[in-house]
């Protein structure tokens, strides 16, 4: 049962994992369009390559110009998806704050995340071999299942801190 | 003065090559007499090196104009401290610092009194001196702070404003040091490699050393957000700059290192990988140098210099990485591991995967700083990668390192017991699941935020009730009090909880971090004095403008008084300054900080007839990224403090019980 219970933890685990990096992915919703909302979108076209939000350059005369842009927009009650083509009708993909998520663009949003799922497969190829290896010592030892008592949780304790005295860090 | 400077470099170059070669030489012939001269002239570049930063130091302090650096980076109206900090404040400069920082900390390394590891030292001082060797190269040839103009100028041109600033006073020295501090862990790694000493030696006499760059290289950088917060004005700390990102990869990729060298000494695995941190680390952290001044990426922080720099470093990255790699792969027969499991889930599993985790994060961060270069090579096409992409993809990793880090503390080495387990993890479960009923009640209704703050909360309960249960433990065992029970048990093992402290202080700086970009609110409003504006709970009414001339600058502030909820709360002046030496006027925001959040006035602009402009932030838990910060210091300082006394007093036992 023991053992089962141990798969099982891993099991919960690894999709719970998986599931923040998914969720990372899928594009948080917009509720009330703001100037501000929108500007954090951009990036201000001075050369600076600050967030338009967050440009505070005095020599950044083009922030004004972007912002207001956004504002007439949005006074006009155009939606997300138009003020963000217009801006990169205008200026190019390199307006945007990150890029779209399509096409080659795509590459950057997945490669992190499929490099750390290759990365965990092979760890867990390495450590099953290391358990298997593992194994055959463990059948002299003892029982996987025992208790930790207080007691023994003071002992391991007191043995981990003389260990360390005598081995240095962990 | 100039020859005072130029001179002992020159020097220094020849001295430092020969004390490599000579090292190098004498190390593989075990010939003493040469390793003693290797030393001396390890020591002579130092001290020559102090001359020519002296001779720098003193053209700054003079006001010597006709030398070119001073001129650009300093003017006769300059503080005395901020005369001392541009230094660092240009190109040139700030190399020569690094130079002269690696040659201080060599001279460390040489003269440290080590029961272990002593015939590592000569050809890791080699690796040391060769790359000191690069680095006076730089500054002989390519970036001298001492060239001389034709002419006298009347006056300088003065610091950039915005570096005047305390932060600045401390941002970029500790930073570079802790650049600069990865060098020794990687010269020792390498003449492990060299001389086939690829034990746990090694490890032991690096773990100090990495210790101490990674926390300068982490105090570094808390100063720059914090340097950002309170004086760029955009009310953030962190921007994704390319050059913030350049300084936070080596932080990462080190801190991958100083957990994986623990399992190397506890359990004897990793070696391979531990070489391959180290010498990701090192290069990571030479990158960093390089990107602040480069023009390969666009960012706020570079020099912009001249294309022969990049090259050199380039080549320099180069050849580092090339001889490390194929050095490792001609030792790695050596280096296998002596693994053994007993099981799936165990403190080496998490410690793995936290290290794939912080590795893949360092590798996702390097990828969306370069890929705009990528996208234009393979696209033609221009794209930007900012804060929304890391957010979003660091965001997840990230969390994920810390719940791991948790989970961590409370499975064993070796194996997990199912019993344990549950038993470990009751409590801290329990007390996350009620934080997560309390944030719902208080209508905190961001799905994200609240598994942040959970998984935060979670992972501190499980380091605290870790601390409770030793200190019981520990009580039960001695006759004491509870206080004195809990600092014997930090003390008995001050790696393991200073290390833990650490966690806690990167627990409280995602708390910051996650309430400062979540709950964040904004109003902009146009008023006249007399005219209030608010946001949230806060009334903000704009009282005067007033104008100060200083000699160097005037200054144009806006005084406003605050209320919150009715209460009145002082006043704030938001200012805006106007240099004379400099075109762009810089922006002095107000803030009124409390633990649980911060009010940031922006003083936009004004018009004639007195209207004025004002950006108003509420930034939320801001306090908590400084309060992280300190107690992350503490902590590493902690696992950092040396354990000499400890050791006689170990003797000492140890003759008593023979």
């Amino acid at each position: 049962m023991g053992r089962m219970f141990k798969v099982m933890r891993l099991n919960r685990l690894l999709p719970s994992v998986l599931v923040l990096f998914v969720l990372s992915l899928v594009p948080l919703q917009v509720y009330a369009l703001t100037v501000s909302e929108m500007t954090k979108q951009f990036i201000c076209q001075c050369g600076c390559t600050a967030v338009l939000d967050n440009c505070t350059h005095a020599e950044c005369s083009i922030r004004d110009e972007m912002t207001n842009l956004v504002r007439q927009r949005v006074e006009q009650g155009k939606t997300e998806a138009e003020i963000v083509s217009f801006f990169v009708g205008r200026y190019g993909e390199k307006v945007l704050a990150s890029p779209p998520k399509k096409g080659f663009n795509l590459t950057v949003w997945i490669t992190p995340f499929a490099a750390i799922l290759a990365g965990a497969a092979i760890i867990y190829i390495v450590i099953k071999k290391w358990v298997r290896r593992g194994r055959a010592v463990e059948m002299t030892t003892s029982d996987a299942d025992s208790t930790e008592h207080d007691e023994e949780y003071e002992i391991r304790l007191e043995k981990e801190l003389k260990d360390f005295e005598s081995r240095g860090f962990r | 003065m100039q020859d005072v400077g130029y001179i002992p470099l020159f020097l220094a170059l020849v001295v430092s090559v020969y004390s490599a070669f000579t090292y190098f030489y004498g190390g593989e012939k075990g010939n003493g007499v040469l390793l003693e001269s290797a030393r001396n002239s390890l020591i002579a570049s130092c001290v020559l090196i102090s001359l020519a930063a002296g001779a720098l130091y003193y053209s700054l302090i003079t006001n010597d104009f006709q030398n070119e650096y001073v001129a650009s980076y300093t003017s006769r109206d300059l503080s005395l401290v901020y005369r001392l900090s541009a230094f660092w404040a240009g190109n040139d400069g700030s190399l020569l610092f690094w130079g002269w920082l690696l040659s201080i900390l060599a001279v460390i390394m040489v003269l440290q009194k080590r029961d272990i590891g002593r015939e590592l030292v000569p050809y890791s001082a080699g690796v040391v001196m060769c790359t000191l060797a690069f680095f006076l190269i730089i500054s002989l040839f390519i970036a001298n702070p001492f060239q001389r103009l034709s002419f006298v100028p009347p006056d300088g041109q003065g610091l950039n404003p915005l570096l005047e600033n305390e932060g600045m006073f401390f941002h970029p020295p500790l930073l570079l040091a802790g650049y600069v501090g990865f060098t020794i862990p990687f010269a020792f790694a390498m003449s492990a490699l060299l001389t086939r000493r690829l034990g746990d030696e090694w490890l032991v006499v690096i773990r100090r050393w990495t210790l101490i760059a990674w926390l300068l290289l982490a105090v570094g950088n808390l100063f720059g957000a914090w340097w950002a917060y309170v004086e760029l004005g955009w009310g953030g700390y962190w921007a994704w700059d390319p050059v913030e990102n350049a300084s936070f990869l080596p932080w990462l990729v080190g801190t991958a290192f100083l957990h994986s060298i623990m399992m190397q000494r506890r359990r004897g695995i990793l070696k391979i990988w531990n070489m391959v941190l180290i010498i990701i680390t090192f290069n990571l952290a030479i990158l960093g140098t390089f990107l602040v001044r480069s023009s390969v990426l666009a960012s706020v922080h570079t020099f912009a210099e001249s294309p022969a720099l990049g090259v050199a470093f380039l080549a320099f990255i180069g050849i580092s990485l090339f001889g490390s790699v194929a050095l490792l792969y001609y030792r790695s027969d050596e280096l296998h591991s002596e693994a053994e499991m007993e099981s799936m889930v165990s403190r080496e599993s998490t410690f793995l995967l936290n290290n794939l985790l912080l590795v893949g994060a360092a590798f996702s961060i390097l990828l969306g700083t370069f890929f705009p270069i990528i996208s234009e090579a393979v696209r033609g096409v221009k794209t930007s990668v900012g804060p929304p992409f890391f957010n979003q993809v660091n965001g997840p990793i990230f969390l994920a390192i810390i719940l791991l880090s948790g989970i961590c503390t409370l499975i064993g080495w070796k194996r997990a017991s199912v019993k344990n387990l549950v038993r470990n993890f009751l409590w801290p479960t329990v007390a996350a699941v009620i934080l997560a009923i309390i944030l719902v009640v208080l209508g905190i209704n961001n799905v994200a935020a609240i598994v942040g703050f959970v998984v935060c909360a979670f992972v501190l309960f499980t380091i605290l009730s870790e601390g409770i249960r030793g200190t019981i433990a520990r009580r039960r065992m001695r006759p004491q009090n509870y206080l004195s029970a809990f600092a014997g048990l930090i003390l008995a093992n001050r790696p393991r909880y200073g290390g833990y402290m650490v966690h806690i202080g990167v627990l409280l700086f995602a708390m910051g971090v996650i309430g400062s970009s979540v709950f964040n609110i904004e109003a902009e409003a146009s008023i006249k004095p007399g005219e209030s504006m608010s946001i949230g709970r806060y009334v903000l009414t704009y009282e005067k403008m007033d104008n100060f001339e200083t000699q160097s600058k005037t200054t144009v502030s806006a005084t406003l008084s605050v209320s919150n909820s009715g209460e009145r709360l002082g006043r704030l002046v938001a200012e805006k300054y106007f240099h004379r030496n400099h075109q762009n006027p810089v922006t002095e925001v107000a803030i009124k900080s409390t633990l649980i959040e911060d009010l940031y006035v922006i003083l936009v602009g004004w018009d004639q007839d007195g209207t004025t402009a004002f950006k108003v932030l509420i930034n939320p838990l801001v306090s908590w990224l400084w309060i992280g910060g300190v107690v992350l210091v503490v902590g590493a300082l902690v696992a950092f403090w040396p354990e000499r006394r400890r050791r006689q007093e170990r003797t000492a036992r140890d003759g008593e019980d023979v």
